[in-house]
């Protein structure tokens, strides 16, 4: 008995400490531009004199190319063009295979520069919905079109889970016909 | 204990005070419109339809508070309601449906923009969007209203139960 207490005690001080370094690894959480809200490290790298002056120019390297490939990245999503957004940082642009829903080229990847070295992200997909919703699906209510639209199978989920709960309380706590003779 | 009890039943018999029933008589309607509004405007503004529903079972539940169990839910179709718990989520689906069946099997589930409400695919989105909300709505009202009907109904019947077996006694 005393074995289980302690142990739960070192498992709940294992938990607070866990949650203390989670929060504390998670920077600037809530801010749509912070790193992880925005974009993924995907812990490529390249020389940054070499493949920067083509990145300038428009051209994607190659090794970025076999990079991913060699990641696992399907054929529509490799860098198709590179757009310069500021000094140090440029946008990768994909052409998805698939028409209607994308009917342009998506931004994709995010380069930028730190020290001499090259480093490649990943756009998170909330970016997606946060530039372009409005544009997609003319509602200006960010948490509407996020709630109805591109999660729309979600609130689907979670009405049947309200009606379910009303159907539970509704079998278990009916009132029997009797009331009306009280009366 | 017997008299308490009979004054606070018979205050749920006739209803409660007059200021209160008068006041929640007048603003049950408004309530009810505010509800709508925060439904329809979920698109364009801060709501939608859990919130607009919550506010619509709410306006249900100042009624009872009001009158008292018996004389606001002997005025409240129960049956209706109970279709009503069901009717919000075919709405839902439906509209999900729909997209299926009007596109001829293009288009996935949920994918409102291939119903040609209007000309353009966006704005089908949108509208798609607002028939969805107003099915959450309905839903949300008529579970808030059927939740608490049955919690106050089954504690209404407990306490006349033993009363009465005090009576008896």
């Amino acid at each position: 008995m005393k074995l289980i207490s302690l142990s739960a005690l070192l498992f709940v001080i294992f938990l607070g400490a866990l949650f203390i370094y989670v929060a504390e690894d998670i920077p600037d959480f809530g801010d749509p531009n912070s790193a992880p809200n925005r974009y993924v490290n995907l812990s490529i790298s390249m020389d940054a004199a070499e493949a920067a002056t083509n990145l300038n120019k428009g051209i994607v390297p190659e090794e970025l190319v076999n990079d991913l490939e060699v990641r696992g990245f399907r054929e529509d999503e490799l860098p198709a063009g590179v757009k310069k957004i500021k000094e140090g940082e440029w946008d990768a642009f994909i052409i998805p295979e698939e028409k209607h829903y994308y009917h342009k080229e998506q931004k994709y990847y995010f380069i930028k520069k730190e020290g001499d070295k090259l480093w490649v992200y990943r756009y998170a997909p909330i970016i997606r919905y946060i530039e372009e919703g409005e544009n997609e699906t003319e509602v200006p209510n960010m948490v509407t079109y996020g709630l109805a639209d591109y999660r729309a199978y979600d609130t689907l989920g979670e009405t049947t889970v309200i009606f379910t709960a009303g159907v539970a309380v509704i079998l278990l706590l009916r009132r029997r016909e009797k009331r009306p003779e009280v009366r | 204990m017997n008299t308490e009890k009979s004054e606070t039943g018979e205050g749920k018999k006739g209803g409660g005070d007059v200021i209160v029933e008068t006041v929640s008589r007048l603003m049950v309607p408004f309530i009810q419109l505010f509800a709508l509004y925060v439904i329809i405007h979920g698109a364009g503004g801060p709501g939608g339809g859990f919130q607009g529903g919550v506010i619509f079972g709410a306006s249900f539940v100042l009624l009872v508070i009001a009158f008292g169990i018996v004389k606001a839910g002997d005025r409240f179709p129960e049956g209706i309601n109970r279709a009503f718990t069901s009717l919000g989520v075919y709405i839902y689906a439906g509209v999900g449906l729909l997209c299926i069946i009007l596109s001829l099997g293009v288009a996935q589930y949920l994918n409102y923009g291939f119903i040609p409400l209007t000309a353009h695919f966006e704005e089908n989105r949108a509208l798609g969007m607002d028939l969805v909300e107003i099915g959450i709505g309905i839903t949300v009202m008529a579970v808030i209203t059927s939740i608490f009907f049955n919690l106050v109904w089954k504690r209404e019947e407990s306490e006349e139960e033993g009363g009465g077996e005090e009576v008896q006694e």
